[in-house]
Parts: structure tokens; sequence; C-alpha cells
């Protein structure tokens, strides 16, 4: 394509074909004020603010919609721009208040910026007064419609990056206005509160309704949510060492704009008042504030002596998955190097340790094998198991994005009805458990009809003979015996699957808290090397529950692989390590976080260290798990709050929020991000990254770092998948890309075509039925799931404010025809019993479920909706059981 | 309170039956809406959600379209629209006063429907009848150099029209 070379302010300026003159000025560096234009939107030229003057016709149009023609010459600060430019601000301004002095939105409103730039004040022309105020009673989001410009902004960003469409224009002319449906307020509308609208509203229109602090901005620091596994780049804005409010990320290539709810105001839990502020040691029973040095010197002394008397072995670590980078290997080495033993794991195993196997085993690398961007880009997208909504909203942003504006088909596997069930093409629904069946289904249907990517499969892969021999049994019409989809339902998806240019697999813990997860992994990649949708385009993806779910299994906080799933039993990678540390390392397979309880219970564990988890909520069967972490002889929980878990513990260590720290979080997809500081740790609490140092050198063996940014440099000099990695010379605060994020994928080989190994294998599964079938007595299927407002087991989401208060508590969904059977009603409170244990809840009516399938968030520690399911292990991943039981229901 | 009656759920059956007509029109909504409008009388809310799935809008932009529109309607609609002419002409002509005959006789306000569904009355800034000031028009038909005793005996025919 031949650049176009216009006169810009009389200098000669090039771009290229289709560019408009806005995106040319400020390439070049010229600024021309806007209202309605966003780079994230299709510009639709409502404000009129941008025109500009093309001085060979004297014609204005408006820069944001013109595209730039060969020979133009434009002035941006012509008289006659200038002129108008003022007479469309001010009638903009006879319609907004003049209440500037008491608006919260200050100095960050573009619009009082722009009169201000152009010297306009009060206005001469006859004020038209706006719409009143809606009354909204939610804790997010504020409308004050009079100050509302009619820039549409909100309106493009709900339909064209998030596609909720919560809002459009009602009405015509005068009293046109952004409304919900049937003009109702926000909290009974589809909206669902992600902020992304009023992170863009140029105005005073859209605002927080509950800020956890007000004032003026002093400081915005760039840093990356601490809920999912997104890794959503926010940008936290400071006063006072208090967080004001939180932002879209500029420029992320990640959330692009947008956030959820939890990303836009969930960070309020850092300031909650039941954050730990010192050290405690339980003496008699009771908690006792003590200083760091006498803490750390309890603990330092209780693990040698536990160590002394009855082994490295006796010992158990439980790292999190909400923690960064840098702790993660920090806590490892310790563990390794110092306590001796290799029994570490961290949170993820409770929900995606299945995709090391899972994954590792056929494709070589256990994790997302592409980018968001070719996500959004995919022909055909299968969805499976997962409501998106909540576990990974800006995937779904993507997935809605790529359906409605590009064309994609949307293919969703799952019993439940999600936010996605609208937009597909085809949504088939197998009975619960039933996934390896359906989808061995669909991978003999590719091979019988020779639907495969035969090219891919002979040069890329071995072992397709094992395979296609193993899929024989899974006919079309066992697979509809077993799943209760039609045969040709079935048969339909495998074609569209297969039919695709470009195909993409998302998953997440519908599929890995399975007792079958890491089988049902490798069906997925098998569907997707038959297809070649993997190692050049399309891919799968693994989504992640925590911020740093990916980043702590990448460093190595697994029992049985060291940083860089690099195996404990190779001499080889025991052998670099050791050298590294100057110490001796044991080969010897450690504990996964269940086993370390049921090793407990056995007394072969003496002692835990558990840092921000909480296995009293999270684990399955929570009485069982109460008692063994209060019979150990010893227990140290660091954490943010005073959990389930830590009130259990000796000794309790104050760690600081993600807010309050520096270092990276590794999202699903394998981008390496930085985590800023942005306030000060809170009372005496400490960076974990910190902690972990100071307890070594209590120990009486120093780790050799003066600064995380040296703990980097090691995990990059030790980790293939982090080479190139490091945080940069020039880091400043605030500072938008350092060399962190230049390349983020750089070592992610799968991204460059390549099997790590040279071929992908194809792991033949077999469906077995599953053990939580509904029997006589217990004749209900419970399903366990995550919801939006909330994450993990709460214990950052229910001490955020806003959240809690919109989402204050537990409740059981159930159809009506269910629940007229058993004689239950809405809102009436029930018991939900397992053969393990029982929970009281509230009932609330779903017209969606399918019969005989109840559903309840498992984020609430009043209802520990955990304590009803058994310990049931993944044999390959030792992940807990934790989607599906069998349960039934009492009325109280 | 809304003098309206309640009138029986409409019936959306007839709704999906039209939308199975537009399945493959590219810009089908506008079309839709009017032949919703004048099978059911006007466009009851509850169908805007259908609409939405059959034509893949967000339901809000069905609600953006039928609320920008003069001509859609979202509450049933009397059998006779009454539409009382407020232009310059008949206003100087006393307009007002046959607007006030109306609202007393049918006993609505503007933009209402009696309680027994036969009148809806409606204003309108010009019929572009000066000629025949002060104006007004029942259904299609024009009626001009209203009198209130003329007011009277107009609706009067239509009142005794369905019975």
């Amino acid at each position: 394509m031949e650049a176009i070379t216009i006169t810009l302010n009389g200098v000669e300026v090039s771009g290229h074909p289709g560019m408009t003159i806005l995106e040319l000025a400020r390439e070049s560096g010229v600024d021309i004020p806007t209202l309605c234009y966003d780079p994230h939107l299709i510009p639709i030229g409502a404000c009129r603010i941008c025109l500009v003057e093309d001085e060979r016709s004297g014609r204005l149009s408006a820069s944001c919609v013109t595209p730039i023609e060969p020979g133009m010459v434009i002035n941006t600060k012509s008289p006659k721009v200038m002129e108008r430019r003022k007479m469309i601000l001010k009638l903009i301004l006879a319609s907004h208040p003049d209440t500037c002095l008491v608006c919260d939105k200050g100095n960050r409103c573009e619009l009082r910026k722009i009169a201000s730039d152009m010297e306009v004040g009060l206005i001469e022309l006859v004020k038209i007064p706006q719409l009143a105020t809606i009354e909204e009673v939610n804790p997010f989001i504020e409308r004050d419609l009079s100050k509302c410009i009619l820039c549409a902004k909100c309106i493009r960003a709900d339909h064209e990056l998030v596609v909720q469409g919560a809002i459009e224009y009602i009405n015509r002319g005068f009293t046109s206005k952004p409304a919900t449906l049937n003009d109702e307020p926000l909290e009974k509308s589809e909206c669902t509160f992600c902020g992304t609208c009023v992170a863009i509203c140029p105005t005073g229109a859209l605002m927080e309704t509950k800020r956890p602090y007000s004032g003026t901005t002093a400081a915005i620091v760039s840093t990356i949510c601490p809920f999912c596994g997104c890794g959503c780049n926010i940008d936290l804005e400071v006063k006072d060492n208090q967080i004001v409010r939180a932002r879209p990320g500029k420029g992320s290539t990640v959330n692009r704009g947008t956030l959820c709810v939890k990303g836009s105001y969930g960070f309020d839990f850092t300031r909650s008042a039941e954050r730990l502020t010192s050290p405690l040691v339980k003496v008699n029973g009771d908690f006792q504030v003590v200083s760091w040095e006498e803490a750390l010197g309890l603990v330092a002394s209780e693990f040698k002596r536990i160590k002394e008397n009855y082994g490295s072995g006796s010992l158990a670590l439980l790292s999190s998955s909400k923690c960064t980078n840098e702790e993660n290997y920090l806590l490892q080495r310790f563990a390794r190097s110092i306590l001796g033993t290799n029994n570490i794991d961290n949170g993820s195993r409770l929900y995606s340790a299945a995709n090391i196997i899972g994954l590792g085993s056929p494709v070589g690398f256990p994790g997302t094998t592409n980018h968001l961007d070719a996500l959004e880009q995919s022909d055909v997208i299968l969805v499976t198991e997962v409501n998106l909504t909540s576990a990974a909203p800006i995937v779904e942003y993507a997935v809605k994005r790529a359906v409605k504006y590009k064309g994609a088909k949307l293919l969703l596997i799952d019993p439940l009805q999600t936010g996605l069930s609208s937009f597909a093409h085809l949504w088939l629904r197998p009975k619960i458990g039933t996934d390896i069946a359906f989808i061995n289904g669909m991978a003999r249907v590719i091979v019988t009809e020779g639907l495969l990517d035969e090219e891919f499969v002979t040069r890329k892969t071995d072992n397709f003979e094992a395979l296609s021999s193993e899929l024989e049994r899974y006919t079309p019409e066992y697979v509809e015996q077993v799943t209760g989809v039609p045969s040709d339902d079935m048969r339909h998806a495998a074609q569209l699957f297969a039919g695709a240019t470009t195909a993409s697999i998302v998953y997440g813990a519908g599929i890995t808290q399975h007792v079958t997860g890491t089988n049902c992994v490798m069906a997925l990649a098998n569907l997707a090397m038959l297809t070649g949708n993997i190692g050049r385009r399309g891919g799968i993806y693994a989504l992640q529950r925590d911020c740093n779910g990916q980043g702590a299994c990448d460093m190595g906080t697994i029992p049985n692989l060291l940083p860089g799933y690099q195996s404990v039993e190779d001499t080889e990678s025991i052998k670099k390590f050791a050298d590294c540390w100057g110490t001796s390392l044991s080969a010897d397979v450690g504990l996964t976080a269940v086993e370390m309880i049921e090793h407990a219970k056995d007394g072969k564990v003496m002692s835990m260290y558990i840092m921000g988890e909480n296995p009293v909520l999270s684990f399955p069967n929570s009485t069982l798990v109460k008692e063994v972490l209060e019979s150990l002889d010893f227990l140290v929980v660091q954490d943010m709050f005073l959990t389930e878990t830590a009130k259990l513990a000796n000794v309790v260590l104050p760690a600081a929020s993600f807010a309050e720290k520096e270092g990276t979080f590794t999202n699903f997809e394998g981008r390496v991000q930085r985590v800023r500081k942005v306030v000060e740790p809170l009372g005496d609490s400490l960076p974990d990254s910190e902690i972990v140092l100071r307890l070594a050198n209590s120990m009486g063996c120093p780790m050799p770092y003066s600064s995380l940014q040296q703990v980097m440099d090691e995990i990059r000099d030790l980790v293939p998948l982090y080479q190139g990695i490091g945080y940069g010379s020039t880091e400043t605060k605030g500072e938008r890309r350092d060399e962190l994020d230049r390349d983020p994928f750089r070592n992610r080989r799968l991204y460059k075509g390549q099997f790590p190994s040279g071929f992908g294998r194809f792991s033949p599964v077999q469906y077995e039925p599953p053990v939580e079938i509904p029997g006589d007595e217990y004749n209900f299927t419970l399903l366990v799931g995550s919801i939006l407002h909330h994450s993990g087991t709460g214990s950052k989401t229910s001490r955020s404010p806003r959240l809690s208060e919109f989402s204050p508590e537990a409740y059981v969904e159930i159809g009506p025809s269910d629940a007229e059977q058993i004689g239950i009603g809405q809102g009436d409170e029930v018991k939900v019993i397992s053969p393990l244990g029982e929970v009281t809840t509230v009932v609330r009516f779903t017209t969606t479920l399918p019969d005989g399938v109840i559903v309840m968030p498992n984020s609430f520690s009043s209802t520990p909706v955990n304590q009803l399911f058994d310990i049931v292990l993944d044999p390959l991943s030792k992940t807990p059981a934790l989607k599906a039981c069998a349960v039934k229901l009492e009325r109280i | 309170m809304d003098k309206t009656v309640e009138t029986a759920k409409p019936d959306l059956k007839q709704v999906d039956e039209i939308l199975s007509r537009y399945q493959d029109q590219k810009w089908p909504l506008i079309p839709l809406l009017q032949e919703v409008q004048d099978e059911i009388g006007y466009i009851p809310p509850e169908a805007i959600e259908p609409i939405a799935r059959g034509t893949g809008l967000f339901p809000v932009q069905v609600q953006g379209v039928i609320t920008f529109y003069e001509q859609f309607h979202t509450t049933p609609r009397g059998k006779n629209i009454v539409r009382v002419c407020r232009g310059t002409a008949c206003h100087v002509r006393g307009g007002r006063t046959i607007l006030k005959i109306v609202k007393q006789n049918l006993d609505v306000e503007e933009g209402e429907t009696t309680p027994d569904m036969n009148f809806t009355l409606e204003t309108v800034p010009c019929l572009g009848t000066c000629f025949l000031a002060p104006a007004m028009m029942v259904n299609k038909n024009y009626y001009g150099k209203l009198a209130p005793p003329k007011v009277r005996n107009i609706l009067q025919q239509y009142d005794n029209a369905g019975d």
C-alpha cells in the first residue's frame, strides 16, 4: 500500500490509506480535541468538536471520521475552525449544568478541559435544563444524565467492547438519552457493572457511586488486577496513600479498555478494616500481637525443631496462585533449599492442575497455546463447560466480539445456560460428566469422515493410529446414548469444528475439576491436533481462576517440578538448581495440596506453612480439613486477613496486598506482566516476598537477594520459559510498557508453530461414567461454580464493601418444576445435604437448568459448600473433584 | 392510573409467525415492526425480546428504534384514532376548545385510550387542511369547520359503529 501525503498545519505528513485525519494528526503530535472519539471504538463523528478545515475547499469535516486523501491541506486551528468549534462547544455547554465546582469528575472531565483550553467559560446562550437524575441503588455506578453530552461512548463501549447490550438510546430529539430496557435502573437491567462505561465517559454523567476515597488524583500507577487469571491491566489512581479508583489500563492489549466488576470496584478490599496489621502468635488459644522478630523467631525455631525431630518430609508448604512469580519462586526455594522438602504445592492444584499433564503430555507445554487476539480472530470457537461471565469476563467479551462482529461461529458445549448461550451457533447440552464421550465422539466423526488435517497429523504428531483405534467405540449412536445429545447435532458440531480454517477451544474449571479432568483435557488436545489447530493458528485456551495460577506453576511451587516444569527426578535439572543455590536438593517427589491434608491426618506431616491460601474453605471435606489443620504440631499462615484457615494457625503473618508490592503475574495466556506498588503496606504488614526472605534470615540461611529484580534475574537464568524477561533498566512508577511487556510470548514456543518436543502426541482417553450420579436418596446433582462478583473462597471479595453489598450471600438455584416436586418455593430456606455434610441457604428459581440439576456459588464463607464434597482426587492431576456431587434438599 | 383496561396478554405466536417470514432478510427490523403493529394493533413490550433474538439485535436496540419513530406504539390503541389539529390556523379558529370538547366527551387526556378501547386521542401540529379550520381527523376521515355540537355528533357515530 502506498503512503498518502497530506499537508497538516503547513507541514507535510504521510499516513497509510484508510487512516483518518485525526489518527494521522495524533501520530504526528498535532492535538485535536475530541469528546466522542476513543481508539477502542468505531468513530461516529457525533460531537463535531474535532472538526478541521481543508484549505483547498474551505470545507469543514469531522477529523475522526474523515479518511486522509492525497493532497489534502488540513488546518486544525484555522479561524473558521476555531469559531465553529467554540460554537459547538457552547451548544453542548448550553445543556450541561454549571456545577463543575461540585462535580467529582473535576479535572478529569474532558468537556471542562476543552472548554478551558478554548477559553470558553460561562456562556451567553439560553440554558436548556436536562433530564433529571435516575435513582440508582447499586454500589457501583451512578448516572446523572443531566451531564450527558450524548457522545454515545457508553453505548458503543457496551455494544462494541463488552457486547452486553445493557443500554441504547431511547426516544428522539431533546428527550433522547442512553437507557436500559424499559428505562429501568441499572441493577434491574442486563448491566454487569463492568465499569467500562464509567471509565470512558468524558463527563460526570457516569460515576462511581461509593468511592473508597475522594480527592483529586495525585498519581496513576499501572498494575495488574488481582482477581481472575485474565491479567487485565489496571490503572490505579492514588491520593494520600489511598486508592481512589481503578480504570482499565491504557494501551493494554489484554483488556483493551474494558474491565469487569471485580477489576473496577473490587480493589477496595485492600483497605478493609479486617486487614491484619501485625504478626499474631497464639498463646493458650488466643492470638497475641507480637513483633516480626518474635514471630519469625518462633517460626524458625519450630521449623528447625520439627525438621530435626521428624525429618524434612514432615514439613509441607502451600504456596499461592494469587502471589507473584517472585514470591512463589522464593517460597519454593525456601522449601527446597532450606527446609529440604519438595512438599510444596500451590492453590491452582484445586482447579487447573489437570493442564500440567493434560496439556503437558500431548502438547509439551502445560498452558494456553495462543494469545487472546488469535482467539478473537478464530472462525469457530468451542467453549466447553465454563461460565466465562464469571470465570474470565474479558475472554467472554472477546468471544462475543468474535461472534457479533467478526463472523465467528460459537460452538457451546455446556449443560448449563451461560451468558454465551444466546450467542451460540450451536449449543449442545451433554449430561454432566460425559464430556469425554462427547469430545471423543466429535474426534471419531472427524477421523471417519476424513475431516482431519492430514498434513499436520502426519508431519507434526505421532500416535495417531492408537488414537484412531481407541476412538472406534465412540460411534454417534453410543455417544448419543451416553450424553443425551442427538447424534446429528454432535456430527454437525464435529463438521463445523473441523471445517473451520481457524478453530479455538476454551475450557475452564467445569472440565478440570472433575475426577476425569486430566483425561478430558487430553481429549480436547486430541481434537485440536486432529484439526491442526495448535502451534500455528487457533489454539487451546486453558483458563486460570487466580491472577497468578499460571505463574505459580511456572515457578515450580509444584511437588514434582522445579521452576519451568523441570522434573525433580531429573538429575541434570536438580543439579542446575542445586549449583545455583549452593545446596543439595531432594529428588523425592513431594505431596500435592490435598495429599498434605491426608498425610497430616496420618501424622506424617507435622507442620504446614500456608501462604495466601484458605484450605478450610477451598478444599473438599472442610470438616476434616479443619480438624487436621487444628491438630498439626505447628501451623503458620501468611495472609492479608484472619481467614478461616488463619484462625487455626499458631502464627499468623500479615501480608501486604497486591497494591502494596512489586513483582510480576503471569496471566493465563503466559503473558508476564508487572505488578507495581501503589500504596504503602497497611500497618506492619509486609509483601510476601519480604516475609519469606526475613524468615530465611531467621532460619540462619539468608537468601542472597537485595532486590526483587535479582530474583527475576535468577528466574530468567534458570527457567527457559522466562528467558529474556527482566524488569528493565529504566523503570519508573507509572511508566506504561517496560522491557517485561515488550515480547511477553518470546519463550512460549508453541507460538512459533513448533511443539517443544518436535511432535504433538495423541493421547487416547476413555470415557468413564461419572461417580457423582444422583440416586434415590441424594436425588439432585449439585454443580458448584464461581459467580461474577466473587472470586476464590471470597476472602478478598467478601471484604470488598461494594462487591459484598451487591452480592452478600449464597443461594441455591433450582428449576421451578423440580422445586414444586419437593414443595419448596422461591426465597425458602433449605438444607442442602450430601452424605458428608450439609449447608443452609435460600432458594432462587432459575428456568434454565436441566431437570435434577441445582447450582450453588462457592465463594461464601457463611455457606461453605465444599463441606458437601468428599475427598476424591483425579488420579493423574491430584485435583480434588469439586464440581459436582449428589445431594438432597430439605425445607427448613 | 392508566385508564386503559387490562387487555388480554398479546398473542406472541403472531410475532413468531411474522419473524419466521423475515429470517433471511438483511435489515428487517422496521418493516417487521410495522407488520407486528398492523397485526396486533401495537408492539407489545413482551415482543421486544423475541424480535431482538430473531433479528440478532440487543433488546435495547429494538426499543431504541421503536421509541425513535412516532409511528410505533407500545401500548394498545383504540379502534378509532382521533387526531385533533393544534396548528396555528385551527388555534385562532378555536382549536383549543375543540380539543377540550373531545377530551370531555371521551373522558381521556391526549395520548390516552378510552377504557372500552374504542378511542385513542392524539393531537397533531397541523393536519394541512387550514381551509377547514378548526379541524380533526377520525381514522382516515377529515372533519372541518368544527363546533362543539358537531364534534359530539361525529364522535357518536364512531361510538355506535362497533355495536
